[in-house]
This record gives structure tokens, C-alpha cells and sequence, in this order.
């Protein structure tokens, strides 16, 4: 066991854990955030997504170790009151079914708006493809991520 | 959340007039009284609501908040606000307005389970009639107030008025006396041109909470001092232990206890090893540790070869007979030509994007809490029997959360992880959540069933059908860890259409018996049988030399609703449209669950990948409430059939499934998934059918026709590769 201090969602918590805790259960069951979900614990489906640096990142298979001293963000951090504009575009187009992938997809496709604010379809398909969710909602996600990108684009206008 | 809050945020509910509410609209276990429950400390959903309860569905606040209860399990079908919107339409309320509360599980809701596709088709008539009694309560207690008879009254946004008058009276300023006014038994219904509600989109109030991890799963269960179990099961799904290290999981540091704990899987008594410790990382090092021996050696020489030559030698048992329209067996020896071929479908895991899990508490005092995300909620009185809590006590010393459901279909029917949770936390008296693990929930089942369906078409000399076979081998779900019934199980034969107009039509079952576990998974049987029956047909019009299209419409005619419903995917898919050569197309229709749907799938190869561009789909499930959880819900069940028919199968080897993880049971992803679903939905005044699984049985043969149509290939057992053919 050691002590690690973590910013998350731009808070500093001090957290003890063994090094080689994935940061996924520190997040959700130390630190009680519990938006970042288990789904494979092996960086397969993304239902783990945080951002690390502004990087998406699958917390399932990050040591907590090497999480220290970086800018952890979680699906609770990336806005109050779901203003995020990937956020509102998820409502807007009611793509949430069971909802337990949405953390992950959020933050992947948040992610992606932040790096590349036009995506194409293939640019959506290569950010997207690493999140799975099993009730289907792929159709959805890309509708969504058009929107928001539209949002995103003439709000800066 | 709720469970941690301080005992003076509790707002008491006073319960008025339950048992008549709910003896009216003939819900007679809804009837019962459940009391007055101050000692249990647990802080329930309901707990946290102001107001009065006019029934136990209806709570109105003082300060004039009208709360509906969703008692339903969500599982991502849009029932926490289905139900409630079906009661808010007779009630006369905003729906935008409503306060929709998901309720704990316990029995004053009545049945809270969910499955089968059927709560909105079950709980349509009853919850209109709630709704409906409740309204007539108020306007009844305005129109004495007003001294004038009920007849010159009428509701309208939560408020009673005089016909005539601008000035109403809020249904909060009516509760007491409309509380005691007797529940009308035969309330006047509105008629569907009134709906305001049904029949429209509206957003869906848990969205907001799952687009920011805000939504409690099962999995995200907190309470004070929670500790955490894995548990070791044996790979051949049944077997006994022979030894095990108990001290090296022991000295991991973190773990308190290393326990056996049996799962009951149809009458099978499996044993498993669980590892309790304080941090679910703390338990998975102690579950590695373990070392455990099995015994189980009669189980391993079960292998997938194995059960298909098992099934290849049922082929020609005549089986329990299903439909038996002329004479089919007769058409052999009369038939010009004949096609006798085989399809096959593999074993498949549920894979809920949640993986199962529980969390309960039983508590020194003897009360236990649970957190149930489970298509049952209602355990309490299987867990009294086992905790030794009279029957009578059960629902006042057991209290159920009932969480939102990572996914469910079918798999959370079966409560296995929460009775392998209870035994944690009886021997240990401490709050324990259960994880299973992705590879425990992959390869421990139970499983989609494995089918082969012998399929046979007799034709005459112009080519015309005369006789139709469909035979299915397979297991049966309900007659598992039982001898076989000598009868026809239930809903074997879901999914397969006997209408078609061939003049011999046989259509059996053969039983095939295994120790693997099989379970309902979503559509359940309609999910091989669609398959079989709809890929065959294809090839049965291919042979008449006919459209697929104008072969179902012109030989279903017996059926208006079909006929319905592919005329109007022949203009939405513009079906007689020519595509170009390396375009390909393919239809099926299945109706299953009391709805009808149709699915028109388009291929296209560029650059030698084969890609799906568009799916469009047809859906007559009568009347429905929401309208865009009706799309959501086909196009979640037409991406979970292309996983099927696509990724990976269940297989085994040496007695253990050989998927575990999402590395070798593939899941389709956003680049694979069709660019477009168009769903488009009749308008009848037809009962309404169930959205949950209807959608899945025709997509895939849809599917394969469409790759027939591009190739020339016909694919008769999945999965396989779409870029191979
Ligand atoms: S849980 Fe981390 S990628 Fe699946
Ligand atoms: S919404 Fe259920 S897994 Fe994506």
C-alpha cells in the first residue's frame, strides 16, 4: 500500500492503494465517482474512459501509480448541470438506452470535439470504435456527435 | 446516495386508500397492506417524496408536485417512463411536469419483474384504468365541493373545472376528499384521438442522469463499510473442489475471507470459492491466489463437436408436433423439386455492458438491505426463507433497491448473483458487493441456446411451393434439471411463421438434453427460429423464381397486418429499385411478442470491404406510447442481431466455454454498425405489442439474404464474416 495524491476534476484527494490498483476502482470506489464504469478491465470496450492531460485514456488498465501528479478528468467533471455540449446533443438526440457505456462514450467523443471539432464520419468511426455498447446505440452517438460539433462550431462564431 | 442520508431528511408518506385503489383495477397482490415500517433504518427511494399517496403510484405534494412511481426495472427500454406516462395520459396530467421517482421493489407495486416484451402490453389496461379512477376520484371531490354533479366537471392539467368556467381546482387542493371517495371500478377511458401523452415523443427523464454518471447501477452500490467478493467458479460449469489454498489468498493483503458459496443454476448446485475483501483489486489478487483443484473430470469431455454430432443424430426424430397443416411428408414423393437443407446457431452469452453483480447487507439486527439490478427485484421472500424471517416479516425487515440495469436480456431473470451475495454477507454480517467479472460473465452462462433446424420445401412442377418443413432440435429452458415433458415446452417454436400459404406445412420439435445451461436471451427462441425460417424462405422464393418481397406478400395474405407492413417496406426501402453489382439487398419479416417486424438490409462492397449502409425497418406493434423508444428500440435490437450473426459464438471445449472477454467474444462496433437505421411504425388501434425483442429475430436473416443477393453465397449457420463472403 502507498499514498498517492490525485487531481481529480481539478481537486487534489490523497487516496491509499496498492501501486498496481487500476485507477478505475480507486476513482469509483476510494474517491466515489462512480460515473467511470467497470465493463471489460482490459482496455476493450472504453466504459472506463477518463481523460488524462486531455487524453482519453481506459482507466481499467491504468496503474494508480502512474496516475499521480497528472489532470484526471472524469464524466463528473466535464461540466454542471449537463451543459457540456456533447452532453446536451446526447439528450437532444436520445441516445442513452441502459446508459452504463454512456460515461465512456461521452468522454471519448469530448475528447475527440476537443482534438478535431469537425470530425467526419470515418474521423467518428476511428475515435469511437474502441467504446463499445452493447444496447446499440452507434447510430445515436454519431447523429450526437455531428450535433454537437455544429454546436460547438457556431458557438465560437 | 439515499441509503446514507440522515434519518431527519425522512419525509413520511401517508398512505391512503390502497387497498381499494388497487382491488378496483383488479390487482388483487396489489392490495396488500404493507403498514406502517418505522423501525427499518434503510432510506428507500420513497423515503425522499412529499405528499400524499392517493395510490401507491399517484403521491400529490402540498405544494401541488405530482410524483408518479416507475416501479419497473429500466433496463434502457424506456419503461421508467413508459408506465408512468401511461398513467399520467388518464390522469390528466403534464408529463413535462410530472415527477417520475424509480420506486424500490416491494410488493405494493404488484409484479415488478420485467421480460418476455411484456410490461407495456400487460400493464397498458390496468395502468390506464389507475390512472383513469384516480382522475374520476378528483373530479368527483371538486364536483361535491362545488355541489354539482360530476358530469359538469372535467380534468385538464392537473386540475378539476366547471364546464363553462376558466377558474379550476389544483388536484394537491382536493387530496383529502378525494381520498376518501370510493374507487370507481369501470372509470371512463379516453379514446385515442384525446391522448396528449401516448403515442407521442417525449424525452426520457433518466437520460440526464446517464449522460453524466450520475444514474446508480447495481455496480455503484455504496454504504458504509462495504467490502467486496470475487468468486472463483469451475470452469466446466459444474464440478467440486478438491483442495485449495486457502492461506495464500489469505496473506493477500486486503482480504478478510475466503468462503464457498453455492449458485443455483436449474437445479444445479455449483460450488464456487469467493474472496471478500476490502477492495475488489484486494480480492482479485486473493481469487488468483487460490490455486483450486477441480474435481469434475465427467464434465470435461463436453465440446462443441461433441454436441453437434449429438444433434446431427436427432435429425430424423419425428419430434412433438408443432403445426401440422395437409400432409408434408406426402409432398415428398410427389414433388417436381426439393430443397432439404440444415441451419445451425451457436451457444451466445447475454454480455450485459454491466457485468452481473449484488450488493446486500445483512444486518445484525436482523433487517437486511439489498441493491437488486435484476429483471426480479422482488427477493424478499426467498431471502426470508433463507435468512429465517417469517414470511409475514419479510417485506418490513428486507428492503430492496431497485437500481438502474446495465442491460438485461434475459440474463437478469435469473437472480444467481444475489443469492451467491446473500451467503457473503449472512456468514459475514457485513455490506458485501459481488463483481463478477467480465470473463465470469462471458463463459459461466447461462447461455443462448445452440439450434439446428432442418428445413425442407417441396415444389411442383411450376416451381410453386407444395410443402414446407421446419424441424428444430434444440433445448428447451423450461424443462432443464427435469425429465422431459412428453408435451411441446413453451415457446419453442416462437417466431416461426406457419401462415405462409403452402398447402403441406409441418413444423416440429425435437429435445435435445445437455448439462449446459441455457437461459431466456433476448427474443429468446424467435432468435434461431427467425433465422432458419425467414433465411429459408428466401431461398424457397429464389426457387419459385420469385421476389422475396412479392413471395411474402402474395402467400400471406391470409395475414393483413403482414401484407401491411411489407407494402409499406417495399416504398420505404424503395425495394424494386436496381442496384448496382456490388450492391445487395435482403428482407424478412417474424412476428414475435405480439408485434410484426419487417427488416430491409443493404450491403455495399467498395475496395473489397463489405459494409452495411442502411437497414430499414417496418414495426406494426399496435398502439404504442413513445414513439422514439420504439426506433430506440429496434435499432438496439438490430445492432445486438448483427453481433449475433456477425462476432463471435459461444464455444466448448474440455467442458468450459472458450469466450471470455471482449477480445475473443467480439461485439460490434461503431465502424461495423450501419451507418442508418430508418424505423417506421403503422398506425393501427391494435393491441399494443411488446418493443423489446421484436426486432431482433428478422435481422438477421435479413441479413443473409442480402448477402446471398450480393454473392450468390447463402448463409445457413452463424455467425460468420461479413468480409468473407
Ligand atoms: S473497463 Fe476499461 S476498457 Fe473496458
Ligand atoms: S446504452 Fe447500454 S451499453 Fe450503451
Amino acid at each position: 500500500m502507498a499514498k498517492y495524491t490525485l487531481n481529480i476534476n481539478q481537486k487534489q484527494v490523497t487516496v491509499d492503494a496498492d501501486p498496481q490498483t487500476p485507477l478505475l476502482w480507486v476513482i469509483r470506489d476510494e474517491v466515489g465517482l462512480t460515473g467511470t464504469k467497470y465493463g471489460c478491465g482490459i482496455a476493450q470496450c472504453g466504459a472506463c474512459t477518463v481523460h488524462l492531460n486531455g487524453n482519453p485514456v481506459r482507466s481499467c488498465s491504468l496503474p494508480v501509480s502512474a496516475s499521480s501528479g497528472q489532470q484526471i478528468t472524469t464524466i463528473e467533471g466535464i461540466s454542471e448541470n449537463e451543459s457540456h455540449p456533447v452532453q446536451k446533443a446526447w439528450i437532444e438526440a436520445q441516445v442513452p438506452q441502459c446508459g452504463y457505456c454512456q460515461s465512456g462514450q461521452v468522454m471519448s467523443a469530448v475528447a475527440l470535439l476537443d482534438k478535431n471539432p469537425k470530425p467526419s464520419d470515418d474521423d467518428i468511426d476511428a475515435a469511437m470504435s474502441g467504446n463499445i455498447c452493447r444496447c446499440g446505440t452507434y447510430t445515436r452517438i454519431r447523429k450526437a456527435i455531428h450535433n454537437a460539433s455544429n454546436e460547438i462550431s457556431n458557438g465560437s462564431n | 446516495m439515499e441509503a446514507t442520508n440522515s434519518i431527519d431528511r425522512r419525509k413520511f408518506l401517508k398512505i391512503t386508500g390502497i387497498s381499494g385503489a388497487m382491488l378496483a383495477i383488479g390487482f388483487e397482490s396489489l392490495a396488500m397492506d404493507m403498514g406502517d415500517d418505522p423501525m427499518v433504518k434503510a432510506m428507500m427511494a420513497e423515503d425522499f417524496i412529499d405528499g400524499t399517496a392517493i395510490n401507491p403510484f399517484v403521491i400529490i405534494g402540498e405544494d401541488g408536485q405530482i410524483t408518479i412511481m416507475a416501479t419497473i426495472p429500466e433496463l434502457g427500454q424506456g419503461i421508467n417512463q413508459g408506465i408512468p406516462a401511461i398513467i399520467a395520459e388518464e390522469l390528466e396530467v403534464d408529463l413535462n411536469t410530472v415527477n417520475i421517482v424509480k420506486s424500490s421493489a416491494t410488493r405494493k407495486y404488484g409484479r415488478q419483474s420485467i421480460g418476455g416484451s411484456r410490461n407495456t402490453r400487460s400493464l397498458y389496461g390496468p395502468m390506464r384504468k389507475l390512472g383513469a379512477s384516480t382522475r374520476e376520484m378528483f373530479i368527483q371531490a371538486a364536483a361535491k365541493r362545488w355541489g354539482v354533479s360530476a358530469d359538469q366537471c372535467y380534468a385538464k392539467d392537473g386540475q378539476v373545472f366547471k364546464k363553462g368556467s376558466n377558474s379550476g381546482l389544483a388536484y394537491s387542493a382536493l387530496v383529502k376528499e378525494a381520498a376518501a371517495i370510493e374507487v370507481p371500478k369501470e372509470p371512463a377511458l379516453k379514446s385515442k384521438k384525446d391522448f396528449k401523452i401516448i403515442g407521442k415523443s417525449f424525452p426520457r427523464p433518466d437520460l440526464a442522469l446517464k449522460v453524466s454518471g450520475q444514474a446508480d447501477y447495481g455496480m455503484d452500490a455504496q454504504t458504509e463499510g462495504l467490502l467486496y467478493a470475487t468468486i472463483e467458479r469451475c470452469p466446466t460449469l459444474q464440478g467440486t473442489i478438491t483442495s485449495f489454498d486457502e492461506g495464500a489468498a489469505m496473506a493477500v493483503p486486503g482480504v478478510q475471507k475466503v468462503m464457498k458459496v453455492t449458485r443455483n443454476v436449474y437445479g444445479n448446485n455449483n460450488v464456487g470459492l469467493a474472496v471478500v475483501a476490502s477492495s475488489y483489486y484486494a480480492a482479485l489478487q486473493g481469487r488468483k491466489a487460490l490455486n483450486i483443484k477441480w474435481n469434475n473430470a465427467e464434465f470435461t469431455g463436453i465440446s462443441s463437436s461433441r454436441i453437434d454430432k449429438e444433434l446431427t443424430k436427432l435429425e430424423n426424430e419425428d419430434g412433438y408436433e408443432h403445426v401440422e397443416k395437409g400432409d408434408f411428408k406426402a409432398t415428398l414423393d410427389q414433388a417436381a423439386q426439393k430443397i432439404e437443407v440444415r441451419y445451425d446457431l451457436p451457444y451466445l452469452s447475454h454480455t450485459c455492458m454491466e457485468p452481473m453483480n449484488a450488493t446486500v447487507h445483512v444486518k445484525e439486527d436482523g433487517t437486511c438491505e439489498v441493491w437488486a439490478p435484476s429483471q426480479s427485484p422482488q427477493v424478499q421472500r426467498q431471502f426470508a426463507k433463507i435468512l429465517g424471517i417469517p414470511e409475514n416479516q419479510a417485506e418490513e425487515k428486507i428492503k430492496v433497491h431497485l437500481p438502474y440495469l446495465g442491460g438485461g436480456f434475459g440474463r437478469r431473470s435469473m437472480n444467481d448473483s444475489l443469492f451467491e451475495c446473500l451467503q457473503i454477507s449472512q456468514a459475514m454480517t457485513k455490506p458485501v458487493k459481488l463483481i463478477w467479472s467480465r470473463e465470469d460473465d462471458t463463459s459461466q452462462g447461462p447461455f443462448r441456446q445452440r439450434t439446428a433446424h432442418l428445413m425442407k420445401a417441396t415444389f411442383d412442377a411450376n416451381k410453386q411451393p407444395i410443402g414446407l418443413q421446419h424441424k428444430m432440435i434444440s433445448q428447451a429452458i423450461t424443462t432443464q434439471g427435469r425429465p422431459s415433458r412428453g408435451r411441446l415446452p413453451f415457446e419453442v417454436m416462437e417466431g416461426i411463421n406457419t401462415h405462409y400459404d403452402i398447402p403441406n406445412i409441418s413444423t416440429r420439435f425435437v429435445e435435445y438434453k445437455n448439462q449446459i445451461p441455457i437461459h431466456w436471451w433476448r427474443s429468446v427462441f424467435g432468435s434461431t427460429n427467425g433465422f432458419a425460417h425467414e433465411g429459408f424462405m428466401d431461398e424457397v422464393a429464389v426457387m419459385a423464381g420469385e421476389d422475396p418481397l412479392k413471395f411474402r406478400k402474395d402467400r400471406l395474405k391470409s395475414e393483413p397486418r403482414f401484407v401491411k407492413v411489407l407494402e409499406r417496406l417495399e416504398k420505404e426501402a424503395d425495394w424494386n429499385k436496381k442496384l448496382s453489382k456490388n450492391e445487395g439487398k435482403g428482407m424478412a419479416i417474424v412476428e414475435s411478442f405480439g408485434s410484426i417486424m419487417a427488416h430491409a438490409v443493404f450491403l455495399k462492397k467498395e475496395k473489397g470491404k463489405v459494409s452495411i449502409p442502411k437497414v430499414v425497418s417496418v414495426v406494426d406493434c399496435g398502439v404504442y406510447i413513445n414513439p422514439d423508444q420504439v426506433a430506440a428500440q429496434t435499432e438496439s435490437n438490430i445492432i445486438y442481431g448483427l453481433t449475433a450473426a456477425l462476432k463471435d459464438p459461444i464455444t466448448f471445449e474440455n467442458g468450459a466455454a472458450q469466450q471470455a472477454n471482449f477480445d475473443t467474444y467480439r461485439m460490434l462496433r461503431m465502424n461495423e454498425a450501419p451507418r442508418s437505421i430508418e424505423v417506421h411504425i403503422m398506425e393501427n388501434d391494435e393491441a399494443p405489442g411488446g418493443m423489446g425483442e421484436p426486432g431482433l429475430p428478422p435481422i438477421a436473416p435479413a441479413l443473409a439474404n442480402a448477402v446471398y443477393d450480393l454473392s450468390g453465397k447463402r448463409i445457413r449457420r452463424l455467425p460468420f464474416d461479413l468480409q468473407r463472403v
